[in-house]
């Protein structure tokens, strides 16, 4: 009640005021009458009762102040007034309220937008039923080579753990979507397929909105061939026709019967449109590390619990496969929860950018603290003249802060903007399907984020000016005109070298990528990339299991694209340089001295044209021809460094594998997506490259699961329409087959090296950042430095200094700072950059030339930051100067 | 007596102006005078303290303010005691009385 009474008065106090002004002034000035009236009704004259009752009030404008401060809300309006006249401080300020805001809106927008990504990866809960449940198994191995990560597990390992784990409820997948062709009326398309075992829906707990889960049976291999539908798909392609349950659809070119359609807005790892059966086999696909993981703990289970089972059933296995190139390892296997395990990779790369991040918000308060830190000594007369007329200290301080928080919080907003947008650019810039998560936007969580690292900015760059005013004299402060711009210049000075360090650590590591970036970019591809343009297609279709119906479409689509004008060259081929490809062991040399020895090469089936579409040179013997069919000589082409490495250096050429294939050719190495023995994003590897024509139908299915083949034209220059033609061709052979997309060749390398690319981009747009604001430091010195200055400036230039001099001598501070700064920073660089090392290709940690570039960029930089306000020193004129004075 | 205004104590303001108008509506003055009168001289409020006061105990809900007309047919701001502001006067004379009888007995203590 009287808390309600009280704000009721404090709003009534604040937005009527002039009303509560009046009838104070109203009541107050009947008091007085009435005390009159009493002295004249006591018989004194009326002149002289005014005047006494006057005197006993005791001042009506003291009583009214008294009153005024006693009011509710009476705080409220003093900070009211503060704020007022803070706004009107920056606005009478244009200058620096601009340059603080931008500076602010930039550094907390760029923590923003990563913040944002973090908080999407690492800490939102995942949308999944209880996701804290949800886990995958990490496997550690301690031996001659140590891993410690996520590993896909093959068809006994996943038997063991659903047999015999008790305490998790386990799924395993395909290791990724994949493309395929979906018919159902008159709509063809391409959709991403999820192949899923049976329990997978129930790990995520996710009811299927109509229709029912995978069953037992049909997980079985050879099980009846059903699929389930995701919403999207449901309602986009299938009307939401709600009788689907049950109806055949064409899926991969076989009648695949729908058993259910998954409720709006749930999300599941694979994101798939379609999902089939995996029905997952101890040998073939099962037979490798080819599943995906899933768990979820059973009800009253513990996950330590879980990890015993794990590792009881996991390690009395048959087939140690870890211990194969690590013999005498110790495995152990331990669960880690889902959302963990999905980040791991990305996880290093993010929080260097968050710490990138970091940076720039230090870099940005060491500025703000400057220019605040100036713009405090200006006003030094002010803050005088208020603590003489009787504020208190305390008073004077609470107006600094307040401003100060003003900035942030306008900043700070500025800062959502700015990382709104770019976030949006960012996530344009990621590739489809590249974060494990679907949607990264900005939260509640977000928001507070953003919050509180505005009002620690404001903290941090306010804390300085306050300490410094706080020991003013009043005396001196208020005898001298204007400080001289010599106060705290040290302090400004290791503010500036402390951004200029920051900045080149920012620099070099944005540098050492940019290097990395241009050696993977620029390494010799072994073939040439230009004028080629490639399409995919899903061959995991029913009608091309049979090697037969593979070859005739290989051989007819390829003759149709021949055909179109300007087409030099077409040909297929199971992967494409700058491609993953696909990786095979269990192959043996069958004579020669390396008679027995197994090998694991990528491998590439091909149509005899592809050497020559892709110019890849031949270095010796023969290219495939038309002539190696199905049931001729097995014939087979070594990379060379297959030759190299296999056969150290000797002829590989009659030398045959596998007993009945001989090597007939030697081709030159091609750049790959790293598969066999990762080092680098982008090598050589070993590659067996096989006639398309000569691979059995079993393998073909089993490959056609994995990888969608390529088709190859090479254009001598650029034809209009010529997707829409290959469309066409393709469609005149088979008009049932679509292709997924086209890529030229550098599309193909810009999203192999994608990756390296987007941190390039983030981490060079964050090392720009820094510069910019360093550079904007060191002007806003100098030239302070020449503002504060000029009456000295004006005597020295009258007393026969040349301009030069005084520009030498007034640059000077801003030249010392940097210099300190850069020394601090490549300190930092010797100390910092170590740990970069694991994302660096083709340069070494302390790359010369990237130090050196770094250095003159900062140095050039500095230079003209420190050049232009001390240009203003050539138009000082001497006279006028101390003519002011 | 700006001596005995002193040793006004803390709250002992806002008791007097509830108990003078405990009786009936009052203006400002009017208010003054009463407690002149039922304190017997002893304390004489000051319109520098009595108006804050006065504009702190309308805020809080306890007397109600009103413009009127006095006797001699001034306009004057005239205050009555609310319902809560009753209820208070009760709960602060109680508080006074338990203070000031344990001061008493304490005091006469030897």
């Amino acid at each position: 009640m009287r808390v309600l009474s009280q704000s009721r008065s404090a709003l009534r106090n604040i937005f009527r005021k002039r009303q509560a002004e009046t009838q104070l002034d109203d009541e107050l000035r009947a008091y007085v009458d009435l005390v009159t009236d009493e002295k004249i009704a006591a018989g004194m004259p009326t002149t002289e009762a005014r005047r006494k009752a006057l005197i006993e009030i005791g001042g009506v404008e003291q009583v009214k102040q008294a009153v005024r401060d006693r009011r509710a809300g009476f705080r409220i309006e003093l900070l009211w007034q503060d704020l007022r006249y803070g706004v009107r401080q920056l606005r009478r300020n244009p200058g620096f309220t601009a340059t603080v805001l931008i500076t602010l809106a930039f550094s907390i927008g760029a923590n923003t937008a990563i913040f944002s990504i973090v908080n999407a990866l690492m800490l939102r809960s995942l949308p999944y039923h209880h996701p804290e449940r949800l886990g995958v198994i990490f496997t550690q191995i301690r031996g001659p080579v140590t891993s410690d990560e996520r590993h896909h597990v093959n068809g006994e390992q996943w038997e063991l753990l659903r047999d015999d784990v008790p305490a998790l409820l386990s799924a395993v997948t395909g290791s990724r979507p994949s493309g395929v062709n979906l018919h159902a009326g008159s709509y063809v398309g391409y959709v991403r397929q999820g192949r899923v075992s049976r329990n997978y829906l129930d790990v995520l707990s996710i009811q299927p909105l109509l229709g029912r889960n995978f069953s037992d049976l049909e997980d079985r291999p050879h099980g009846p061939k059903t699929a389930i539908l995701s919403y999207g798909l449901w309602r986009g392609d299938f009307g939401a026709d709600r009788d689907i349950v049950g109806k055949p659809i064409l899926l991969k070119g076989e009648p695949y019967t729908v058993i259910g359609v998954l409720p709006e807005g749930a999300a599941t790892p694979m994101d798939a449109e379609v999902y089939t059966a995996l029905q997952p086999t101890q040998d073939g696909e099962g037979g490798g590390t080819n599943y995906e993981l899933i768990v979820r703990l059973r009800d009253g289970a513990t996950w330590q619990q879980a990890d015993a089972q794990v590792n009881r059933a996991w390690l009395s296995r048959k087939g140690r496969y870890e211990l194969g190139e690590n013999p005498g390892a110790h495995v152990s296997y331990y669960t880690v929860p889902l959302q963990q395990g999905q980040a791991a990779p990305l996880r290093p790369q993010v929080m260097a950018l968050m710490l990138a991040a970091g940076f720039i918000l230090l870099i940005a308060c060491a500025n703000l603290a400057g220019l605040t830190l100036v713009r405090m000594l200006r006003r030094t007369p002010e803050v005088a003249t208020r603590l003489a007329l009787g504020a208190s200290h305390w008073q004077v301080q609470r107006q600094m802060w307040l401003e100060n928080l003003l900035l942030a919080v306008l900043g700070g907003a500025a800062g959502v903007a700015v990382g709104f947008i770019a976030l949006r650019g960012l996530l344009r810039l990621l590739p489809e399907y590249f974060l494990p998560v679907s949607g990264v936007g900005l939260d509640g969580r977000v928001l507070a984020f953003t919050l509180i690292v505005s009002l620690l900015t404001s903290v941090l760059f306010g804390m300085l000016p306050a300490f410094a005013t706080r020991r003013l004299d009043l005396r001196s402060a208020i005898g001298t005109r204007t400080s001289t711009g010599t106060e705290h210049l040290g302090l400004r000075q290791a503010l500036i070298a402390g951004e200029v360090a920051l900045t080149i650590v920012l620099l070099a590591a944005s540098g050492l990528l940019i290097r990395t970036l241009i050696h993977l970019q620029t390494l010799p591809a072994g073939f040439n990339p230009s004028g080629v343009m490639t399409a995919r297609v899903s061959l995991d279709d029913a009608r091309y299991r049979d090697a037969a119906a593979f070859r005739k479409l290989l051989q007819e689509s390829i003759a149709a694209m021949r055909r179109i004008p300007g087409v030099q060259n077409a040909a297929v081929g199971l992967s494409l340089p700058y491609e993953r490809a696909l990786n095979e062991g269990g192959i043996t040399i069958s004579d020669g001295k390396e008679t027995g020895q197994g090998v694991v090469v990528d491998a590439v089936y091909v149509s005899p044209a592809y050497f020559s579409t892709l110019q890849i040179p031949l270095l010796d013997g023969r290219a495939f021809t038309d002539a190696d069919g199905p049931n001729t000589q097995h014939v087979a082409i070594v990379n060379r460094t297959f030759a190299r490495k296999f056969f150290r250096g000797a002829n590989p050429i009659g030398r045959h594998l596998d007993k009945g294939m001989v090597i007939v050719g030697v081709v030159e190495d091609v750049q790959l997506v790293s598969g066999l023995n990762p080092v680098a994003p982008l090598q050589s590897e070993e590659t067996l490259y096989l006639p398309a024509t000569q691979i059995e139908g079993s393998m073909l299915s089993m490959v056609h699961v994995w990888f969608q083949p390529s088709w190859i034209v090479r254009t001598a220059h650029p034809v209009g329409g010529l997707t829409a033609q290959m469309q066409r061709a393709l469609a005149g052979v088979d008009p049932d087959l679509p292709f997924s997309g086209f890529y030229s060749m550098s599309d193909v390398l810009a999203k192999s090296v994608a990756t390296q690319r987007i941190e390039v981009a983030l981490l060079g747009a964050m090392a720009a950042l820094a510069l910019l604001l360093s550079a904007v430091g060191i002007f806003a010195l100098v030239a302070n430095v020449v503002a504060q200055k000029t009456r000295e400036i004006g005597i020295r230039i009258a007393l026969g200094s040349s301009v030069r001099q005084a520009m030498v001598q007034i640059g000077a501070p801003g030249v010392r700072a940097v210099a300190t700064g850069l020394i601090l920073g490549l300190v930092l660089c010797a100390i910092a950059l170590r740990a970069m090392r694991s994302v660096l290709y083709g340069i070494a940690v302390y790359d010369p030339a990237t130090i050196v570039g770094v250095t003159l960029l900062l140095i050039f930089v500095a230079v003209i930051a420190t050049i232009i306000p001390t240009l203003r020193i050539a138009g000082i004129d001497p006279a006028q100067t101390l003519r002011e004075e | 007596m700006p001596a005995k205004q002193a040793n006004l104590l803390q709250g002992t303001l806002d008791l007097l102006i509830l108990k003078a108008l405990a009786t009936g509506e009052l203006h400002g003055l009017g208010i003054s005078r009463r407690i002149e009168q039922i304190t017997r001289g002893t304390f004489v409020v000051k319109p520098g303290s009595l108006f804050p006061a006065l504009h702190r105990l309308e805020e809080a809900g306890w007397l109600s303010g009103f413009w009127g007309d006095s006797e001699n047919h001034r306009r004057a701001k005239y205050y009555r005691l609310t319902k809560a502001g009753g209820g208070q006067l009760e709960r602060e004379t109680e508080e006074w009385t338990r203070v000031a009888s344990a001061m008493t007995h304490a005091l006469k203590a030897t």
